[in-house]
């Protein structure tokens, strides 16, 4: 039946419609005609389908890894336990095959720590690039610098405690960021505390509004400011005397460098009292497609060059500020 | 009262008997006596022993004895037995007489009265017992002495004011004056209280050679019934301005056992410190530790006191006072790391805001590839880890992070070890996977400076070691400074042990001899104990061990206020202590902090190069500026006994605080300079273990052959200076025969006898 059905929209596309169920139903193309060359049309589809499902399913499940950490998770935030219902669960990613540290030092200085947040996608958007940018970073990383850093990932929610072992951290796709209220409080005490984050990849006014008003619940009476680039987090190790637009990976393609409106790529920087720089915010630009697509030629080298360098100077900039 | 009972039997005192000899003065009659009494005895031998009747063989034994007993005793009157001594002649000889003209003799120890009325009353005026009895016998020579000894005309003037006691310098004087004329002695009178720097036995030498005796009498008591006093103070001399300044103070007491009293610490009048003790047992000193910051620059009289108790003797010595430097300086840090680390920005979040420390920051990013922070300019650290000794020693710490030993040349390794050992500075190595034997640093010079025993670096393959453990004070580290992280130390205790826990990969368990470990990893679970902080002197420096990788966990972790200060504060107090009294390349020293006025101050300074090699040929001055803002410029020579030390001295003048700048130069260069004070105010040691001692006096009397009197034995003392004294002499003899003692036994023995007879029907 459905090899027939896929005949006459073949022939139709021919003949067009009418002709084509007037030659069937009078039995003047036989039933074995019709079949023989759509067989091969179906295989090659059904093939095809599959192909794209393993695809997307591998895409989107992070591989099991040697060394990571858990959080203790155990009061998920508002948005978080809204996405469990909807059928996923950030936390989800962290509990295949995670074995615990005891201690965040463990064997190890540095650990590239990315922040599970609370977003209204409805989906972990947190875990854009996770893993492969992490690790491909921190491999780039320990060959660059001498800084003893773990290979491997680290994610941890906002909210849990032990956040506060990691003082460096990392966020991205942050336009559509909803912070709760524990959230807040332990972002807050983390950066006050001595933590240091680094905000990537999210583009356009709008992202940059919702992000603007989550992040000031968390430092009401700091104002976002641009960062200079005589900045000391601009000539740690590297010296950036130019911050370039860093595309993603797959608007590349299309030979731009923007995403909606965000046309210029900004730096932007929150202080405390002691004008020390906590948060370091990347706006109209993504670092980590950079650090994640490195290695493909077609990535213009460029744009993984000033990545890694950027992330570099941010890595030495807070162990050392 | 002895005395008395046996003057009473014997006729004459003990001391005449001491002194005296005795002799047998019988004539060509005398002789005819006793032989009338030998030949009696035999025939009372012989009467006893033909004659029976009903008596026993005891009996007359008995009365045999006694007979001849009896007539012993008269041989012996018949014998004219006699004393003989030598007596001074009246009026043909000196007394020297010494009275202690100081503060202490101010003190009413007994019955409300003062120590100086014995003075007033026996010696102000002629009319005294004591006094006049001396003037019989002697021509007496008036001296006072407290601080200076001089000769004293008129007992009554004496204002009892001097603010020491130097009895040895008295006696020396007094001698020294008197040695040309017939002396019969001399004669102190003090409550011996002597606080001079030097000893007596020098000054008692020449006296006791001369056989000249010294007769004492202590005034005053023993022992108070109720006082507290406020002993010694241990502060620094100089510390940096905000410092805590940890002091000691030794308290003792009569009479307020278990009672509590206040310590406070007062800075110019205002209170900084104050704590409540409870007084153990009389006469034990307690140690009373005092925390308080040094707030203001320059030099500080710190006043200590306890407060005064209803009862109390002497109230004077509940106060003490010391002068602490305090100096609002930026000491100088170098902290070498060797890749980044977290531990770099918390340790300068921490120093930040301290004024006084300036810690530099070389920190190794990539191969041959540093980042500098908090450098003094554009140069400085620009070629890396200093490479000459005059580079290095220019800090005053060092700090090393993860830097492995094989990073440095053997000669910057061996710097490293004489900027400890030589220049007097402090090393401080933090824990990491290259650090301490992980590092490679056994074997090495830098190895020995530090506190702790390295193991091996591990060879490749081996397991890291890693653990994570809680913290504790050791008893050591309970109150030292570098390790108090609250105000007091039972909370600054308690304070380590809430810490969370830190990691360690230096497993390092055993300190050096002579080390101090102040931290050490928590037990409790059974673990064995790691070493968490430890040092050591060496050299003119100190080394310090802390084998923890990550003491910023002090400040992140989640337990841990945003607003708690404990890291900051830790981190401060050790990089203060680390640098505390490490010198420059001109120290000025002055070995006094207080004089009395009119006291030569010296002044010692050492000079040093850039490398802290000793220089003896600076032109070294020290720029002396008065209370009263004259300027003294004092040129130093150098003393020839030690290198690179200078010296000279200056009178004080005035009361108040002078200061010596010390500048030291060569050629047209300035190699450093210094600054120290010195406080010129009267003494207060006058009523500080100010209770009569005896025992001084009384060696005095019997090393010198005099004897020890008290006020209620004074009155035999011109008698016994007569006869126990030297100078023109003569000899006395004095019968004996008619002591009251042998008449009694005499009359024992007779009646004796008598009375057995009749007890035994012999009569």
């Amino acid at each position: 039946m459905l090899e027939c059905l896929c005949y006459a929209a073949f022939e139709s596309g021919k003949r067009g419609l009418p002709v084509t169920l007037a030659l069937i139903t009078s039995g003047r193309i036989p039933l074995e005609q019709l079949m023989r060359p759509l067989r091969v049309m179906l295989i090659v589809v059904v093939g095809l389908a599959l192909v794209g499902a393993v695809v997307a399913v591998r895409l989107s499940t992070p591989e099991p890894s040697q060394e990571t950490t858990t959080s203790g998770l155990t009061e998920p935030g508002v948005f978080a336990a809204q996405q469990a219902q909807q059928g996923f669960d950030p936390r989800q990613l962290l509990d295949q095959g995670r074995g615990s540290i005891k201690s965040p030092a463990g064997p190890h200085e540095f650990y590239f720590t990315r922040a599970i947040y609370s977003s209204g996608w409805g989906y972990g958007r947190w875990a854009v690039d996770y893993p492969k940018a992490d690790r491909q970073f921190m491999t780039i990383v320990n060959r660059l610098i001498d800084v003893d850093g773990s290979p491997s990932e680290n994610a941890i929610r906002l909210d849990d405690p032990e956040i506060r072992k990691f003082p460096f951290l990392y966020a991205l796709e942050v336009g559509d960021i909803a912070l709760s209220p524990a959230e807040v409080t332990g972002l807050r005490d983390y950066l006050l505390a001595g933590g240091f984050l680094v905000i990537d990849d999210f583009w356009g006014s709008w992202q940059w509004a919702n992000f603007e008003q989550q992040i000031r619940q968390v430092f009401p009476e700091h104002p976002i400011i641009e960062v200079p680039l005589d900045h000391p987090v601009f000539n740690t190790v590297y010296r950036i005397s130019e911050v370039i637009q860093v595309p993603a990976y797959g608007n590349y393609w299309g030979g731009r460098t923007w995403e909606q409106d965000g046309f210029e790529a900004h730096v932007r920087g929150i202080f405390d009292d002691k004008g020390r720089l906590m948060v370091l915010i990347n706006w109209n630009t993504d670092l980590g497609d950079a650090w994640e697509w490195a290695e493909r030629p077609e990535y213009p080298l460029k744009f993984s060059t000033f990545a890694v360098e950027m992330g570099i100077n941010f890595i030495v900039y807070a162990m050392s500020h | 009262m002895f005395e008395s009972f046996f003057e009473l039997l014997f006729k004459y005192r003990p001391l005449m008997f001491e002194q005296g000899e005795f002799a047998f003065r019988a004539s060509w009659t005398g002789g005819l006596a006793v032989a009338a009494i030998i030949a009696a005895g035999v025939a009372t031998w012989r009467s006893y022993t033909q004659v029976r009747g009903n008596s026993q063989p005891f009996d007359r034994g008995l009365l045999t004895a006694v007979r001849l007993a009896s007539l012993v005793v008269l041989t012996f009157c018949l014998m004219r037995p006699v004393l003989v001594l030598s007596s001074v002649v009246p009026q043909q000889n000196f007394l020297g007489v010494l009275i202690d003209d100081s503060r202490s003799m101010q003190i009413a120890d007994r019955d409300d009265t003062p120590r100086m009325q014995f003075v007033q009353d026996q010696l102000a005026t002629t009319e005294g017992a004591l006094r006049a009895a001396l003037n019989e016998r002697f021509a007496l020579r008036f001296f006072k002495f407290s601080t200076e000894t001089d000769r004293l005309d008129v007992v009554n003037e004496l204002a009892f004011d001097g603010t020491r006691t130097h009895m040895g310098q008295a006696l020396t004087r007094a001698y020294d004056e008197l040695s040309g004329v017939p002396l019969s002695g001399l004669l102190v009178i003090s409550d011996g209280a002597d606080n001079a720097d030097d000893g007596l036995a020098e000054s008692l030498l020449p006296i006791q050679a001369s056989g000249v005796p010294v007769f004492t009498v202590g005034l005053g008591r023993e022992e108070f019934d109720q006082d507290i006093q406020l002993g010694r103070v241990e502060t620094p001399r100089r510390v940096l301005r905000g410092a805590s300044l940890v002091t000691d103070l030794v308290v003792t007491h009569q009479g307020f056992r278990g009672q509590t009293v206040t310590v406070q610490a007062e800075d110019e009048g205002r209170i900084v410190g104050s704590e409540q003790v409870t007084l153990a047992g009389d006469g034990e000193p307690q140690t009373v530790r005092m925390r308080f910051t040094a707030g203001e620059e320059g030099p500080r009289l710190f006043t200590f006191r306890v407060s005064p108790q209803p009862g109390e003797m002497v109230r004077q010595n509940n106060v003490r006072q010391s002068l602490v430097v305090v100096e609002d300086r930026e000491e100088k840090l170098l902290y070498f790391e060797g890749e980044p680390r977290f531990e770099v920005k918390f340790l300068r979040r921490a120093v930040a805001d301290d004024e006084n420390l300036h810690v530099s920051i070389l920190q190794r990013t990539a191969e041959n590839k540093f980042m500098r922070l908090d450098v003094e300019g554009p140069d400085d650290l620009v070629g890396g880890f200093p490479r000459t000794r005059a580079e290095l020693f220019k800090y005053k710490g060092i700090i090393l992070g993860s830097i492995e030993a094989n990073y440095f040349a053997p000669d910057q390794l061996r710097m490293i070890a004489d900027f400890v050992d030589h220049r007097g500075g402090g090393l401080l190595m933090l824990g990491s996977h290259r650090s301490f034997g992980q590092g490679g640093y056994a074997g090495t010079p830098v190895a020995d400076v530090l506190p702790v025993v390295l193991d091996e670096a591990r060879g490749e393959g081996d397991e890291s070691f890693f653990v994570e453990v809680g913290v504790e004070p050791t008893r050591a580290g309970a109150s030292h400074a570098a390790t108090q992280i609250a105000e007091t130390e039972d909370a600054s205790a308690a304070r380590w042990r809430e810490l969370p826990p830190i990691t360690i990969v230096n497993p390092i368990t055993e300190v050096k001899p002579g080390a101090t470990t102040l931290l050490t990893s928590d037990t409790s679970g059974g673990a064995d104990e790691l070493v968490v902080l430890a040092f050591q002197r060496y050299g003119a420096g100190k080394a310090l061990a802390f084998p923890v990788q990550d003491s910023w966990m002090w400040q992140m972790h989640a337990d841990i206020a945003v607003d708690d200060m404990t890291h900051e504060t830790y981190w401060r107090r050790m990089l203060r202590w680390l640098v505390d009294g490490v010198p420059d390349q001109v120290a000025v020293n002055l070995p006094r902090e207080r004089v009395q006025l009119g006291e030569t101050v010296p002044v010692f300074a050492t000079v040093g190069d850039a490398n802290f090699e000793e220089l003896n040929n600076s032109s070294v001055v020290a720029s002396v500026t008065h209370p009263d803002g004259e300027f003294t410029d004092l040129p130093m020579e150098w003393t020839a006994e030690t290198d690179g030390e200078y010296r000279t001295s200056f009178t004080s003048t005035t009361e108040g605080f002078y200061e010596v700048h010390v500048e030291a130069m060569a050629g047209d260069e300035v190699i450093g300079e210094d600054t120290a004070y010195i406080q010129v105010a009267p003494s207060d040691a006058e009523f500080y273990d100010s209770t009569l001692r005896s025992s001084l006096l009384q060696r005095v009397a019997d090393e010198t052959g005099g004897r020890y009197y008290t006020p209620e034995t004074a009155g035999s003392l011109p008698e016994d200076i007569q006869y126990v004294g030297g100078g023109v002499t003569v000899v006395e003899e004095h019968d004996l025969w008619d002591m009251p003692a042998l008449l009694l036994l005499l009359g024992t023995l007779v009646l004796g006898e008598w009375g057995y007879r009749r007890f035994r029907g012999l009569a």
